[in-house]
């Protein structure tokens, strides 16, 4: 930790100040959900449904009009939309968190790392809920429970490290350059096509081109996602060499978003 | 010693950008424009304060002279620029009463919500809960939406929460200029009770009679410097000179 230019004593002091408002934390997701499930008029249906819906759309375009031919697609495009939900939706919640909470951020001294990270757990929340629907419809094309199914706790613990390493560099970012929106909405979107979620990873090594294979290998989305198609679609626990890439790319993110948000946290107050 | 607080040799300083460069657009071409496009402000110059545990102290100043940038340094929620700053002890920050209020949560939320954001724990709120519902004075409407309170009750929400939490060091940024006079009697008696308690006290207000009631120091900011440090009198009549303005009807300094 200290390689990425941060003093030891103000990554104790930010993780302990993480953990002495770790009921703030707990505050504010139930609020988020509170207030999201309340005002809508399917409530936590729409969670259940967001992946449901693209899981329909996907399958209609891969297996029917694209024929990717994967069997069982629909469970295959779920596994992976589940962290990639979580993913995706951790950046674009947390990229005006700090905005949005610069009233408070001004007036109390809270710890900021509170802010993205309240949001990455909320998404976490959903992605836990989405499970239920998930296991209903692996059930239904016979890929029913699986003793395996256990290892998408660690998966989701690999997932949630990565999201909370990315929620905290675009937090910060978005706060010195207000533009950084527009710009993360297309990166997530071109990212999503260069990860193996709608397609099967083996795509990536029958390329054509040679020399694309190598950046897409480093993608560090690729090794997290992987994971959960190990566990859900394949049935099967994970090697430790997959479940080591998949831990090391999370550390590296988390490393990496840590280190720019707490060398940056001063500044977020003269920037709003 | 908790309730210490140590400045030394304090600058903060604000970048004021003529010409914002907030989107990575701007940055991007910025680089190609090799100009200085922001002001310097130095909002607290060479500032250096000791305050013991228990010490009472105002703070006075003309507008803009960086009473509240003091204190919010003195709340953690400001980094200095330069040089040292040392709080022991659990800050309650009334700054501003109302800034942890979500308006869709009613007022009893609003008190775990404000507790967690000074980190309590829920339970220690719910030990304190009835207190702050009485102090408060706000009866059944505590359990109504924060949005529909008038702007009194939520100042008498704020102000009771503040209050209630055991602090060690207490900064109180004109506050007591809200709810009617019988509450802010009820308060200035409450932050007396605080005071007697043993618990530091920094007090920012313009009113100077109450600034001379309850501070046995007084600090004068000119200008984000220090401008004079001791006893109320002498220091309410060089904050007068200081403005050039000498009140007529002057209650107890002169």
């Amino acid at each position: 930790m200290d390689a990425a230019g941060i003093p030891l004593t103000t990554l104790v002091q930010s993780i302990s100040g993480l953990w002495r408002f770790r009921e703030l934390v707990s505050l504010l997701v139930t609020r988020d959900l509170k207030v999201r499930y309340k005002r809508s008029v399917l409530g936590m249906g729409w969670t259940l449904l967001n992946p449901l819906l693209q899981m329909i759309v996907y399958t209609l375009v891969f297996s029917f009009i694209m024929k990717v031919g994967v069997p069982a697609f629909p469970v295959f495009i779920l596994s992976g939309l589940l962290p990639w939900t979580l993913i995706s939706v951790s950046i674009a919640g947390s990229a005006h968190c700090l905005l949005n909470n610069q009233g408070l951020i001004r007036k109390v001294a809270v710890p900021q790392l509170v802010w993205p990270i309240a949001i990455v757990a909320s998404k976490l929340v959903d992605l836990v809920l989405s499970l239920v629907p998930f296991a209903a419809i692996a059930i239904a094309f016979g890929r029913g429970p699986r003793l395996a199914w256990l290892a998408v706790v660690p998966a989701m613990v690999c997932a949630t490290v990565f999201s909370a390493g990315l929620a905290l560099l675009f937090s910060s970012l978005t706060v010195f350059y207000r533009d950084m929106r527009h710009l993360v909405d297309i990166l997530v979107q071109v990212w999503f096509y260069l990860t193996p979620v709608i397609y099967p990873v083996s795509f990536l090594d029958k390329l054509p081109y040679g020399w694309l294979r190598w950046p897409l290998r480093l993608n560090p989305a690729t090794p997290i996602v992987l994971m959960f198609q190990e566990v859900l679609y394949e049935g099967r626990f994970p090697d430790p060499a997959e479940i080591g890439s998949a831990g090391a790319a999370a550390l590296c993110v988390l490393v990496i978003g840590l280190g720019v948000f707490l060398r940056r946290q001063d500044q977020h107050i003269l920037h709003f | 010693m908790p309730g210490a607080i140590s400045f030394k040799d304090v600058g903060l300083c604000f970048r004021l950008y003529r010409e914002r460069v907030d989107t990575l657009k701007e940055a991007v071409l910025g680089l190609f424009r090799h100009q200085k496009r922001y002001d310097d402000f130095w909002a607290l110059k060479h500032v250096s304060l000791e305050v013991k545990a228990g010490e009472s102290v105002g703070l006075i100043g003309h507008n803009g002279s960086g009473k509240s940038t003091l204190l919010k340094v003195a709340a953690g929620v400001l980094k200095p620029t330069l040089g040292q700053v040392r709080i022991e002890g659990r800050v309650s920050p009334m700054i501003e009463l109302a800034a942890g209020f979500d308006p869709d949560l009613t007022g009893r939320d609003n008190i775990y919500l404000n507790g967690a954001l000074m980190g309590h724990s829920r339970k220690v709120m719910a030990a304190k809960l009835d207190r702050i519902v009485e102090f408060s004075e706000l009866g059944d409407f505590i359990d109504q939406p924060v949005k529909n309170y008038s702007s009194g009750m939520y100042a008498r929400l704020g102000f009771s929460i503040a209050a209630d939490v055991d602090p060690e060091i207490l900064i109180i940024d004109e506050v007591l200029a809200v709810g009617d006079e019988r509450f802010q009697a009820k308060c200035v008696e409450r932050i007396n009770a605080i005071r007697r308690s043993g618990c530091t006290i920094l007090y920012v207000s313009h009113a100077m009679a109450s600034v001379a009631e309850l501070c046995d120091r007084v600090v004068v900011l000119d200008h984000g410097a220090l401008a004079f440090d001791g006893p109320a009198a002498p220091a309410i009549a060089r904050y007068h000179e200081l403005l050039g303005f000498h009140p007529s009807t002057d209650v107890r300094a002169g």
